[in-house]
């Protein structure tokens, strides 16, 4: 069992709450696949634990742990089983607690394009199925 | 000698040539003939316009999203800033576009670049990445066909995969469409 409670494997069927600063990553229909692009500095996506209720717990792990001094457009949720399903994994990564990495994104040596060109694939997959919340001014 | 011409003169000799070209009682072939030229010239000045206001909102749009996107960490983690060379390709990209082709949603991602989205629904898209360099990556999603490539953008003309992605995935297969 980690710090917060949940247990250490991320099941099948928990949601994971993807948090948005930029207006840019998601429109009136969906969310965007760039939304899902690993951090370039460790490989992973990060994403934490939660659905999109209750809404304001939600908001205080976003503010908290997540975005900062950013502002806080919207909240893009998936499941885990989403992520596995576009040929990546989801690992539990506390602290902060709740928290978790979207890892095993594909890298092709020595070549950056044909290696974003690979996540993108990936990231659209799990776009297409993420829904939106959107955060009210 | 030639001298600079102003836009007030511009604009006087537009309204000249819109006034040629609305619908008259012309009766000589002269005149049907002049009718018929300042009706082909409006309608060029009309296109120019929408095609130069449509691309250069999207510039527009895009400097917006840069300025959003200027600072390490804008996506409250570890993004790095937009790139200006990938805003710079990003700019030529969308002058390079065939007028034909719709434009793109714009957005930022982790590693500096620009992405070029072409959203017909969620599961019909296709995401091209405009980085610092000449190599576009690209992946998109057609129901359930999928898949991505890396195109180069050189000479300032659009990769011929990304213009046909753009085609088949927006629908225009059966519209008059030329990719450049």
């Amino acid at each position: 069992m980690l710090p917060s409670g949940l247990p250490e494997v991320v099941a099948d069927d928990e949601p994971l709450a993807r948090f948005l600063t930029s207006r840019s990553q998601f429109n009136s229909l969906m969310v965007k696949p760039g939304a899902f692009m690993p951090s370039p500095k460790d490989g992973k996506t990060s994403v934490f634990r939660h659905g999109a209720k209750p809404q304001e717990s939600l908001l205080e792990i976003a503010r908290a742990h997540a975005v900062g001094e950013r502002t806080l457009h919207g909240v893009a949720i998936c499941t885990a089983q989403q992520v596995r399903a576009s040929e990546l994994n989801v690992v539990a990564q506390e602290p902060p607690p709740r928290h978790a990495n979207i890892t095993g994104w594909p890298v092709a040596a020595n070549d950056p394009e044909l290696t974003k060109a690979q996540q993108k694939e990936r990231a659209l997959l799990i776009a297409q199925h993420a829904v939106l919340i959107r955060v009210p001014k | 000698m030639l001298e600079p011409v102003s836009a007030m003169t511009i604009q006087l000799g537009l309204a000249a040539v819109y006034s040629l070209a609305r619908p008259g009682s012309a009766i000589s072939g002269e005149a049907q003939a002049v009718q018929q030229v300042a009706s082909n010239v409006v309608k060029s000045v009309e296109t120019s316009r929408a095609l130069f206001g449509r691309k250069g909102n999207a510039i527009s749009e895009l400097s917006a999203l840069a300025s959003e996107c200027v600072h390490e960490g804008w996506d409250g983690e570890d993004a790095r800033p937009i790139d200006p060379q990938a805003v710079s390709n990003a700019i030529a990209f969308l002058r390079a576009l065939p007028d034909s082709l719709p434009l793109p949603e714009m957005a930022a991602e982790p590693d500096g670049a620009v992405s070029l989205d072409w959203i017909r629904s969620r599961n019909r898209l296709l995401s091209v990445s405009i980085g610092a360099s000449d190599r576009l990556a690209f992946a998109w999603l057609d129901g359930s066909d999928r898949g991505h490539g890396v195109a180069r953008f050189v000479g300032g003309v659009v990769p011929t995969r990304i213009a046909e992605g753009v085609i088949a995935i927006m629908d225009l297969r059966n519209a008059a469409v030329r990719a450049a």
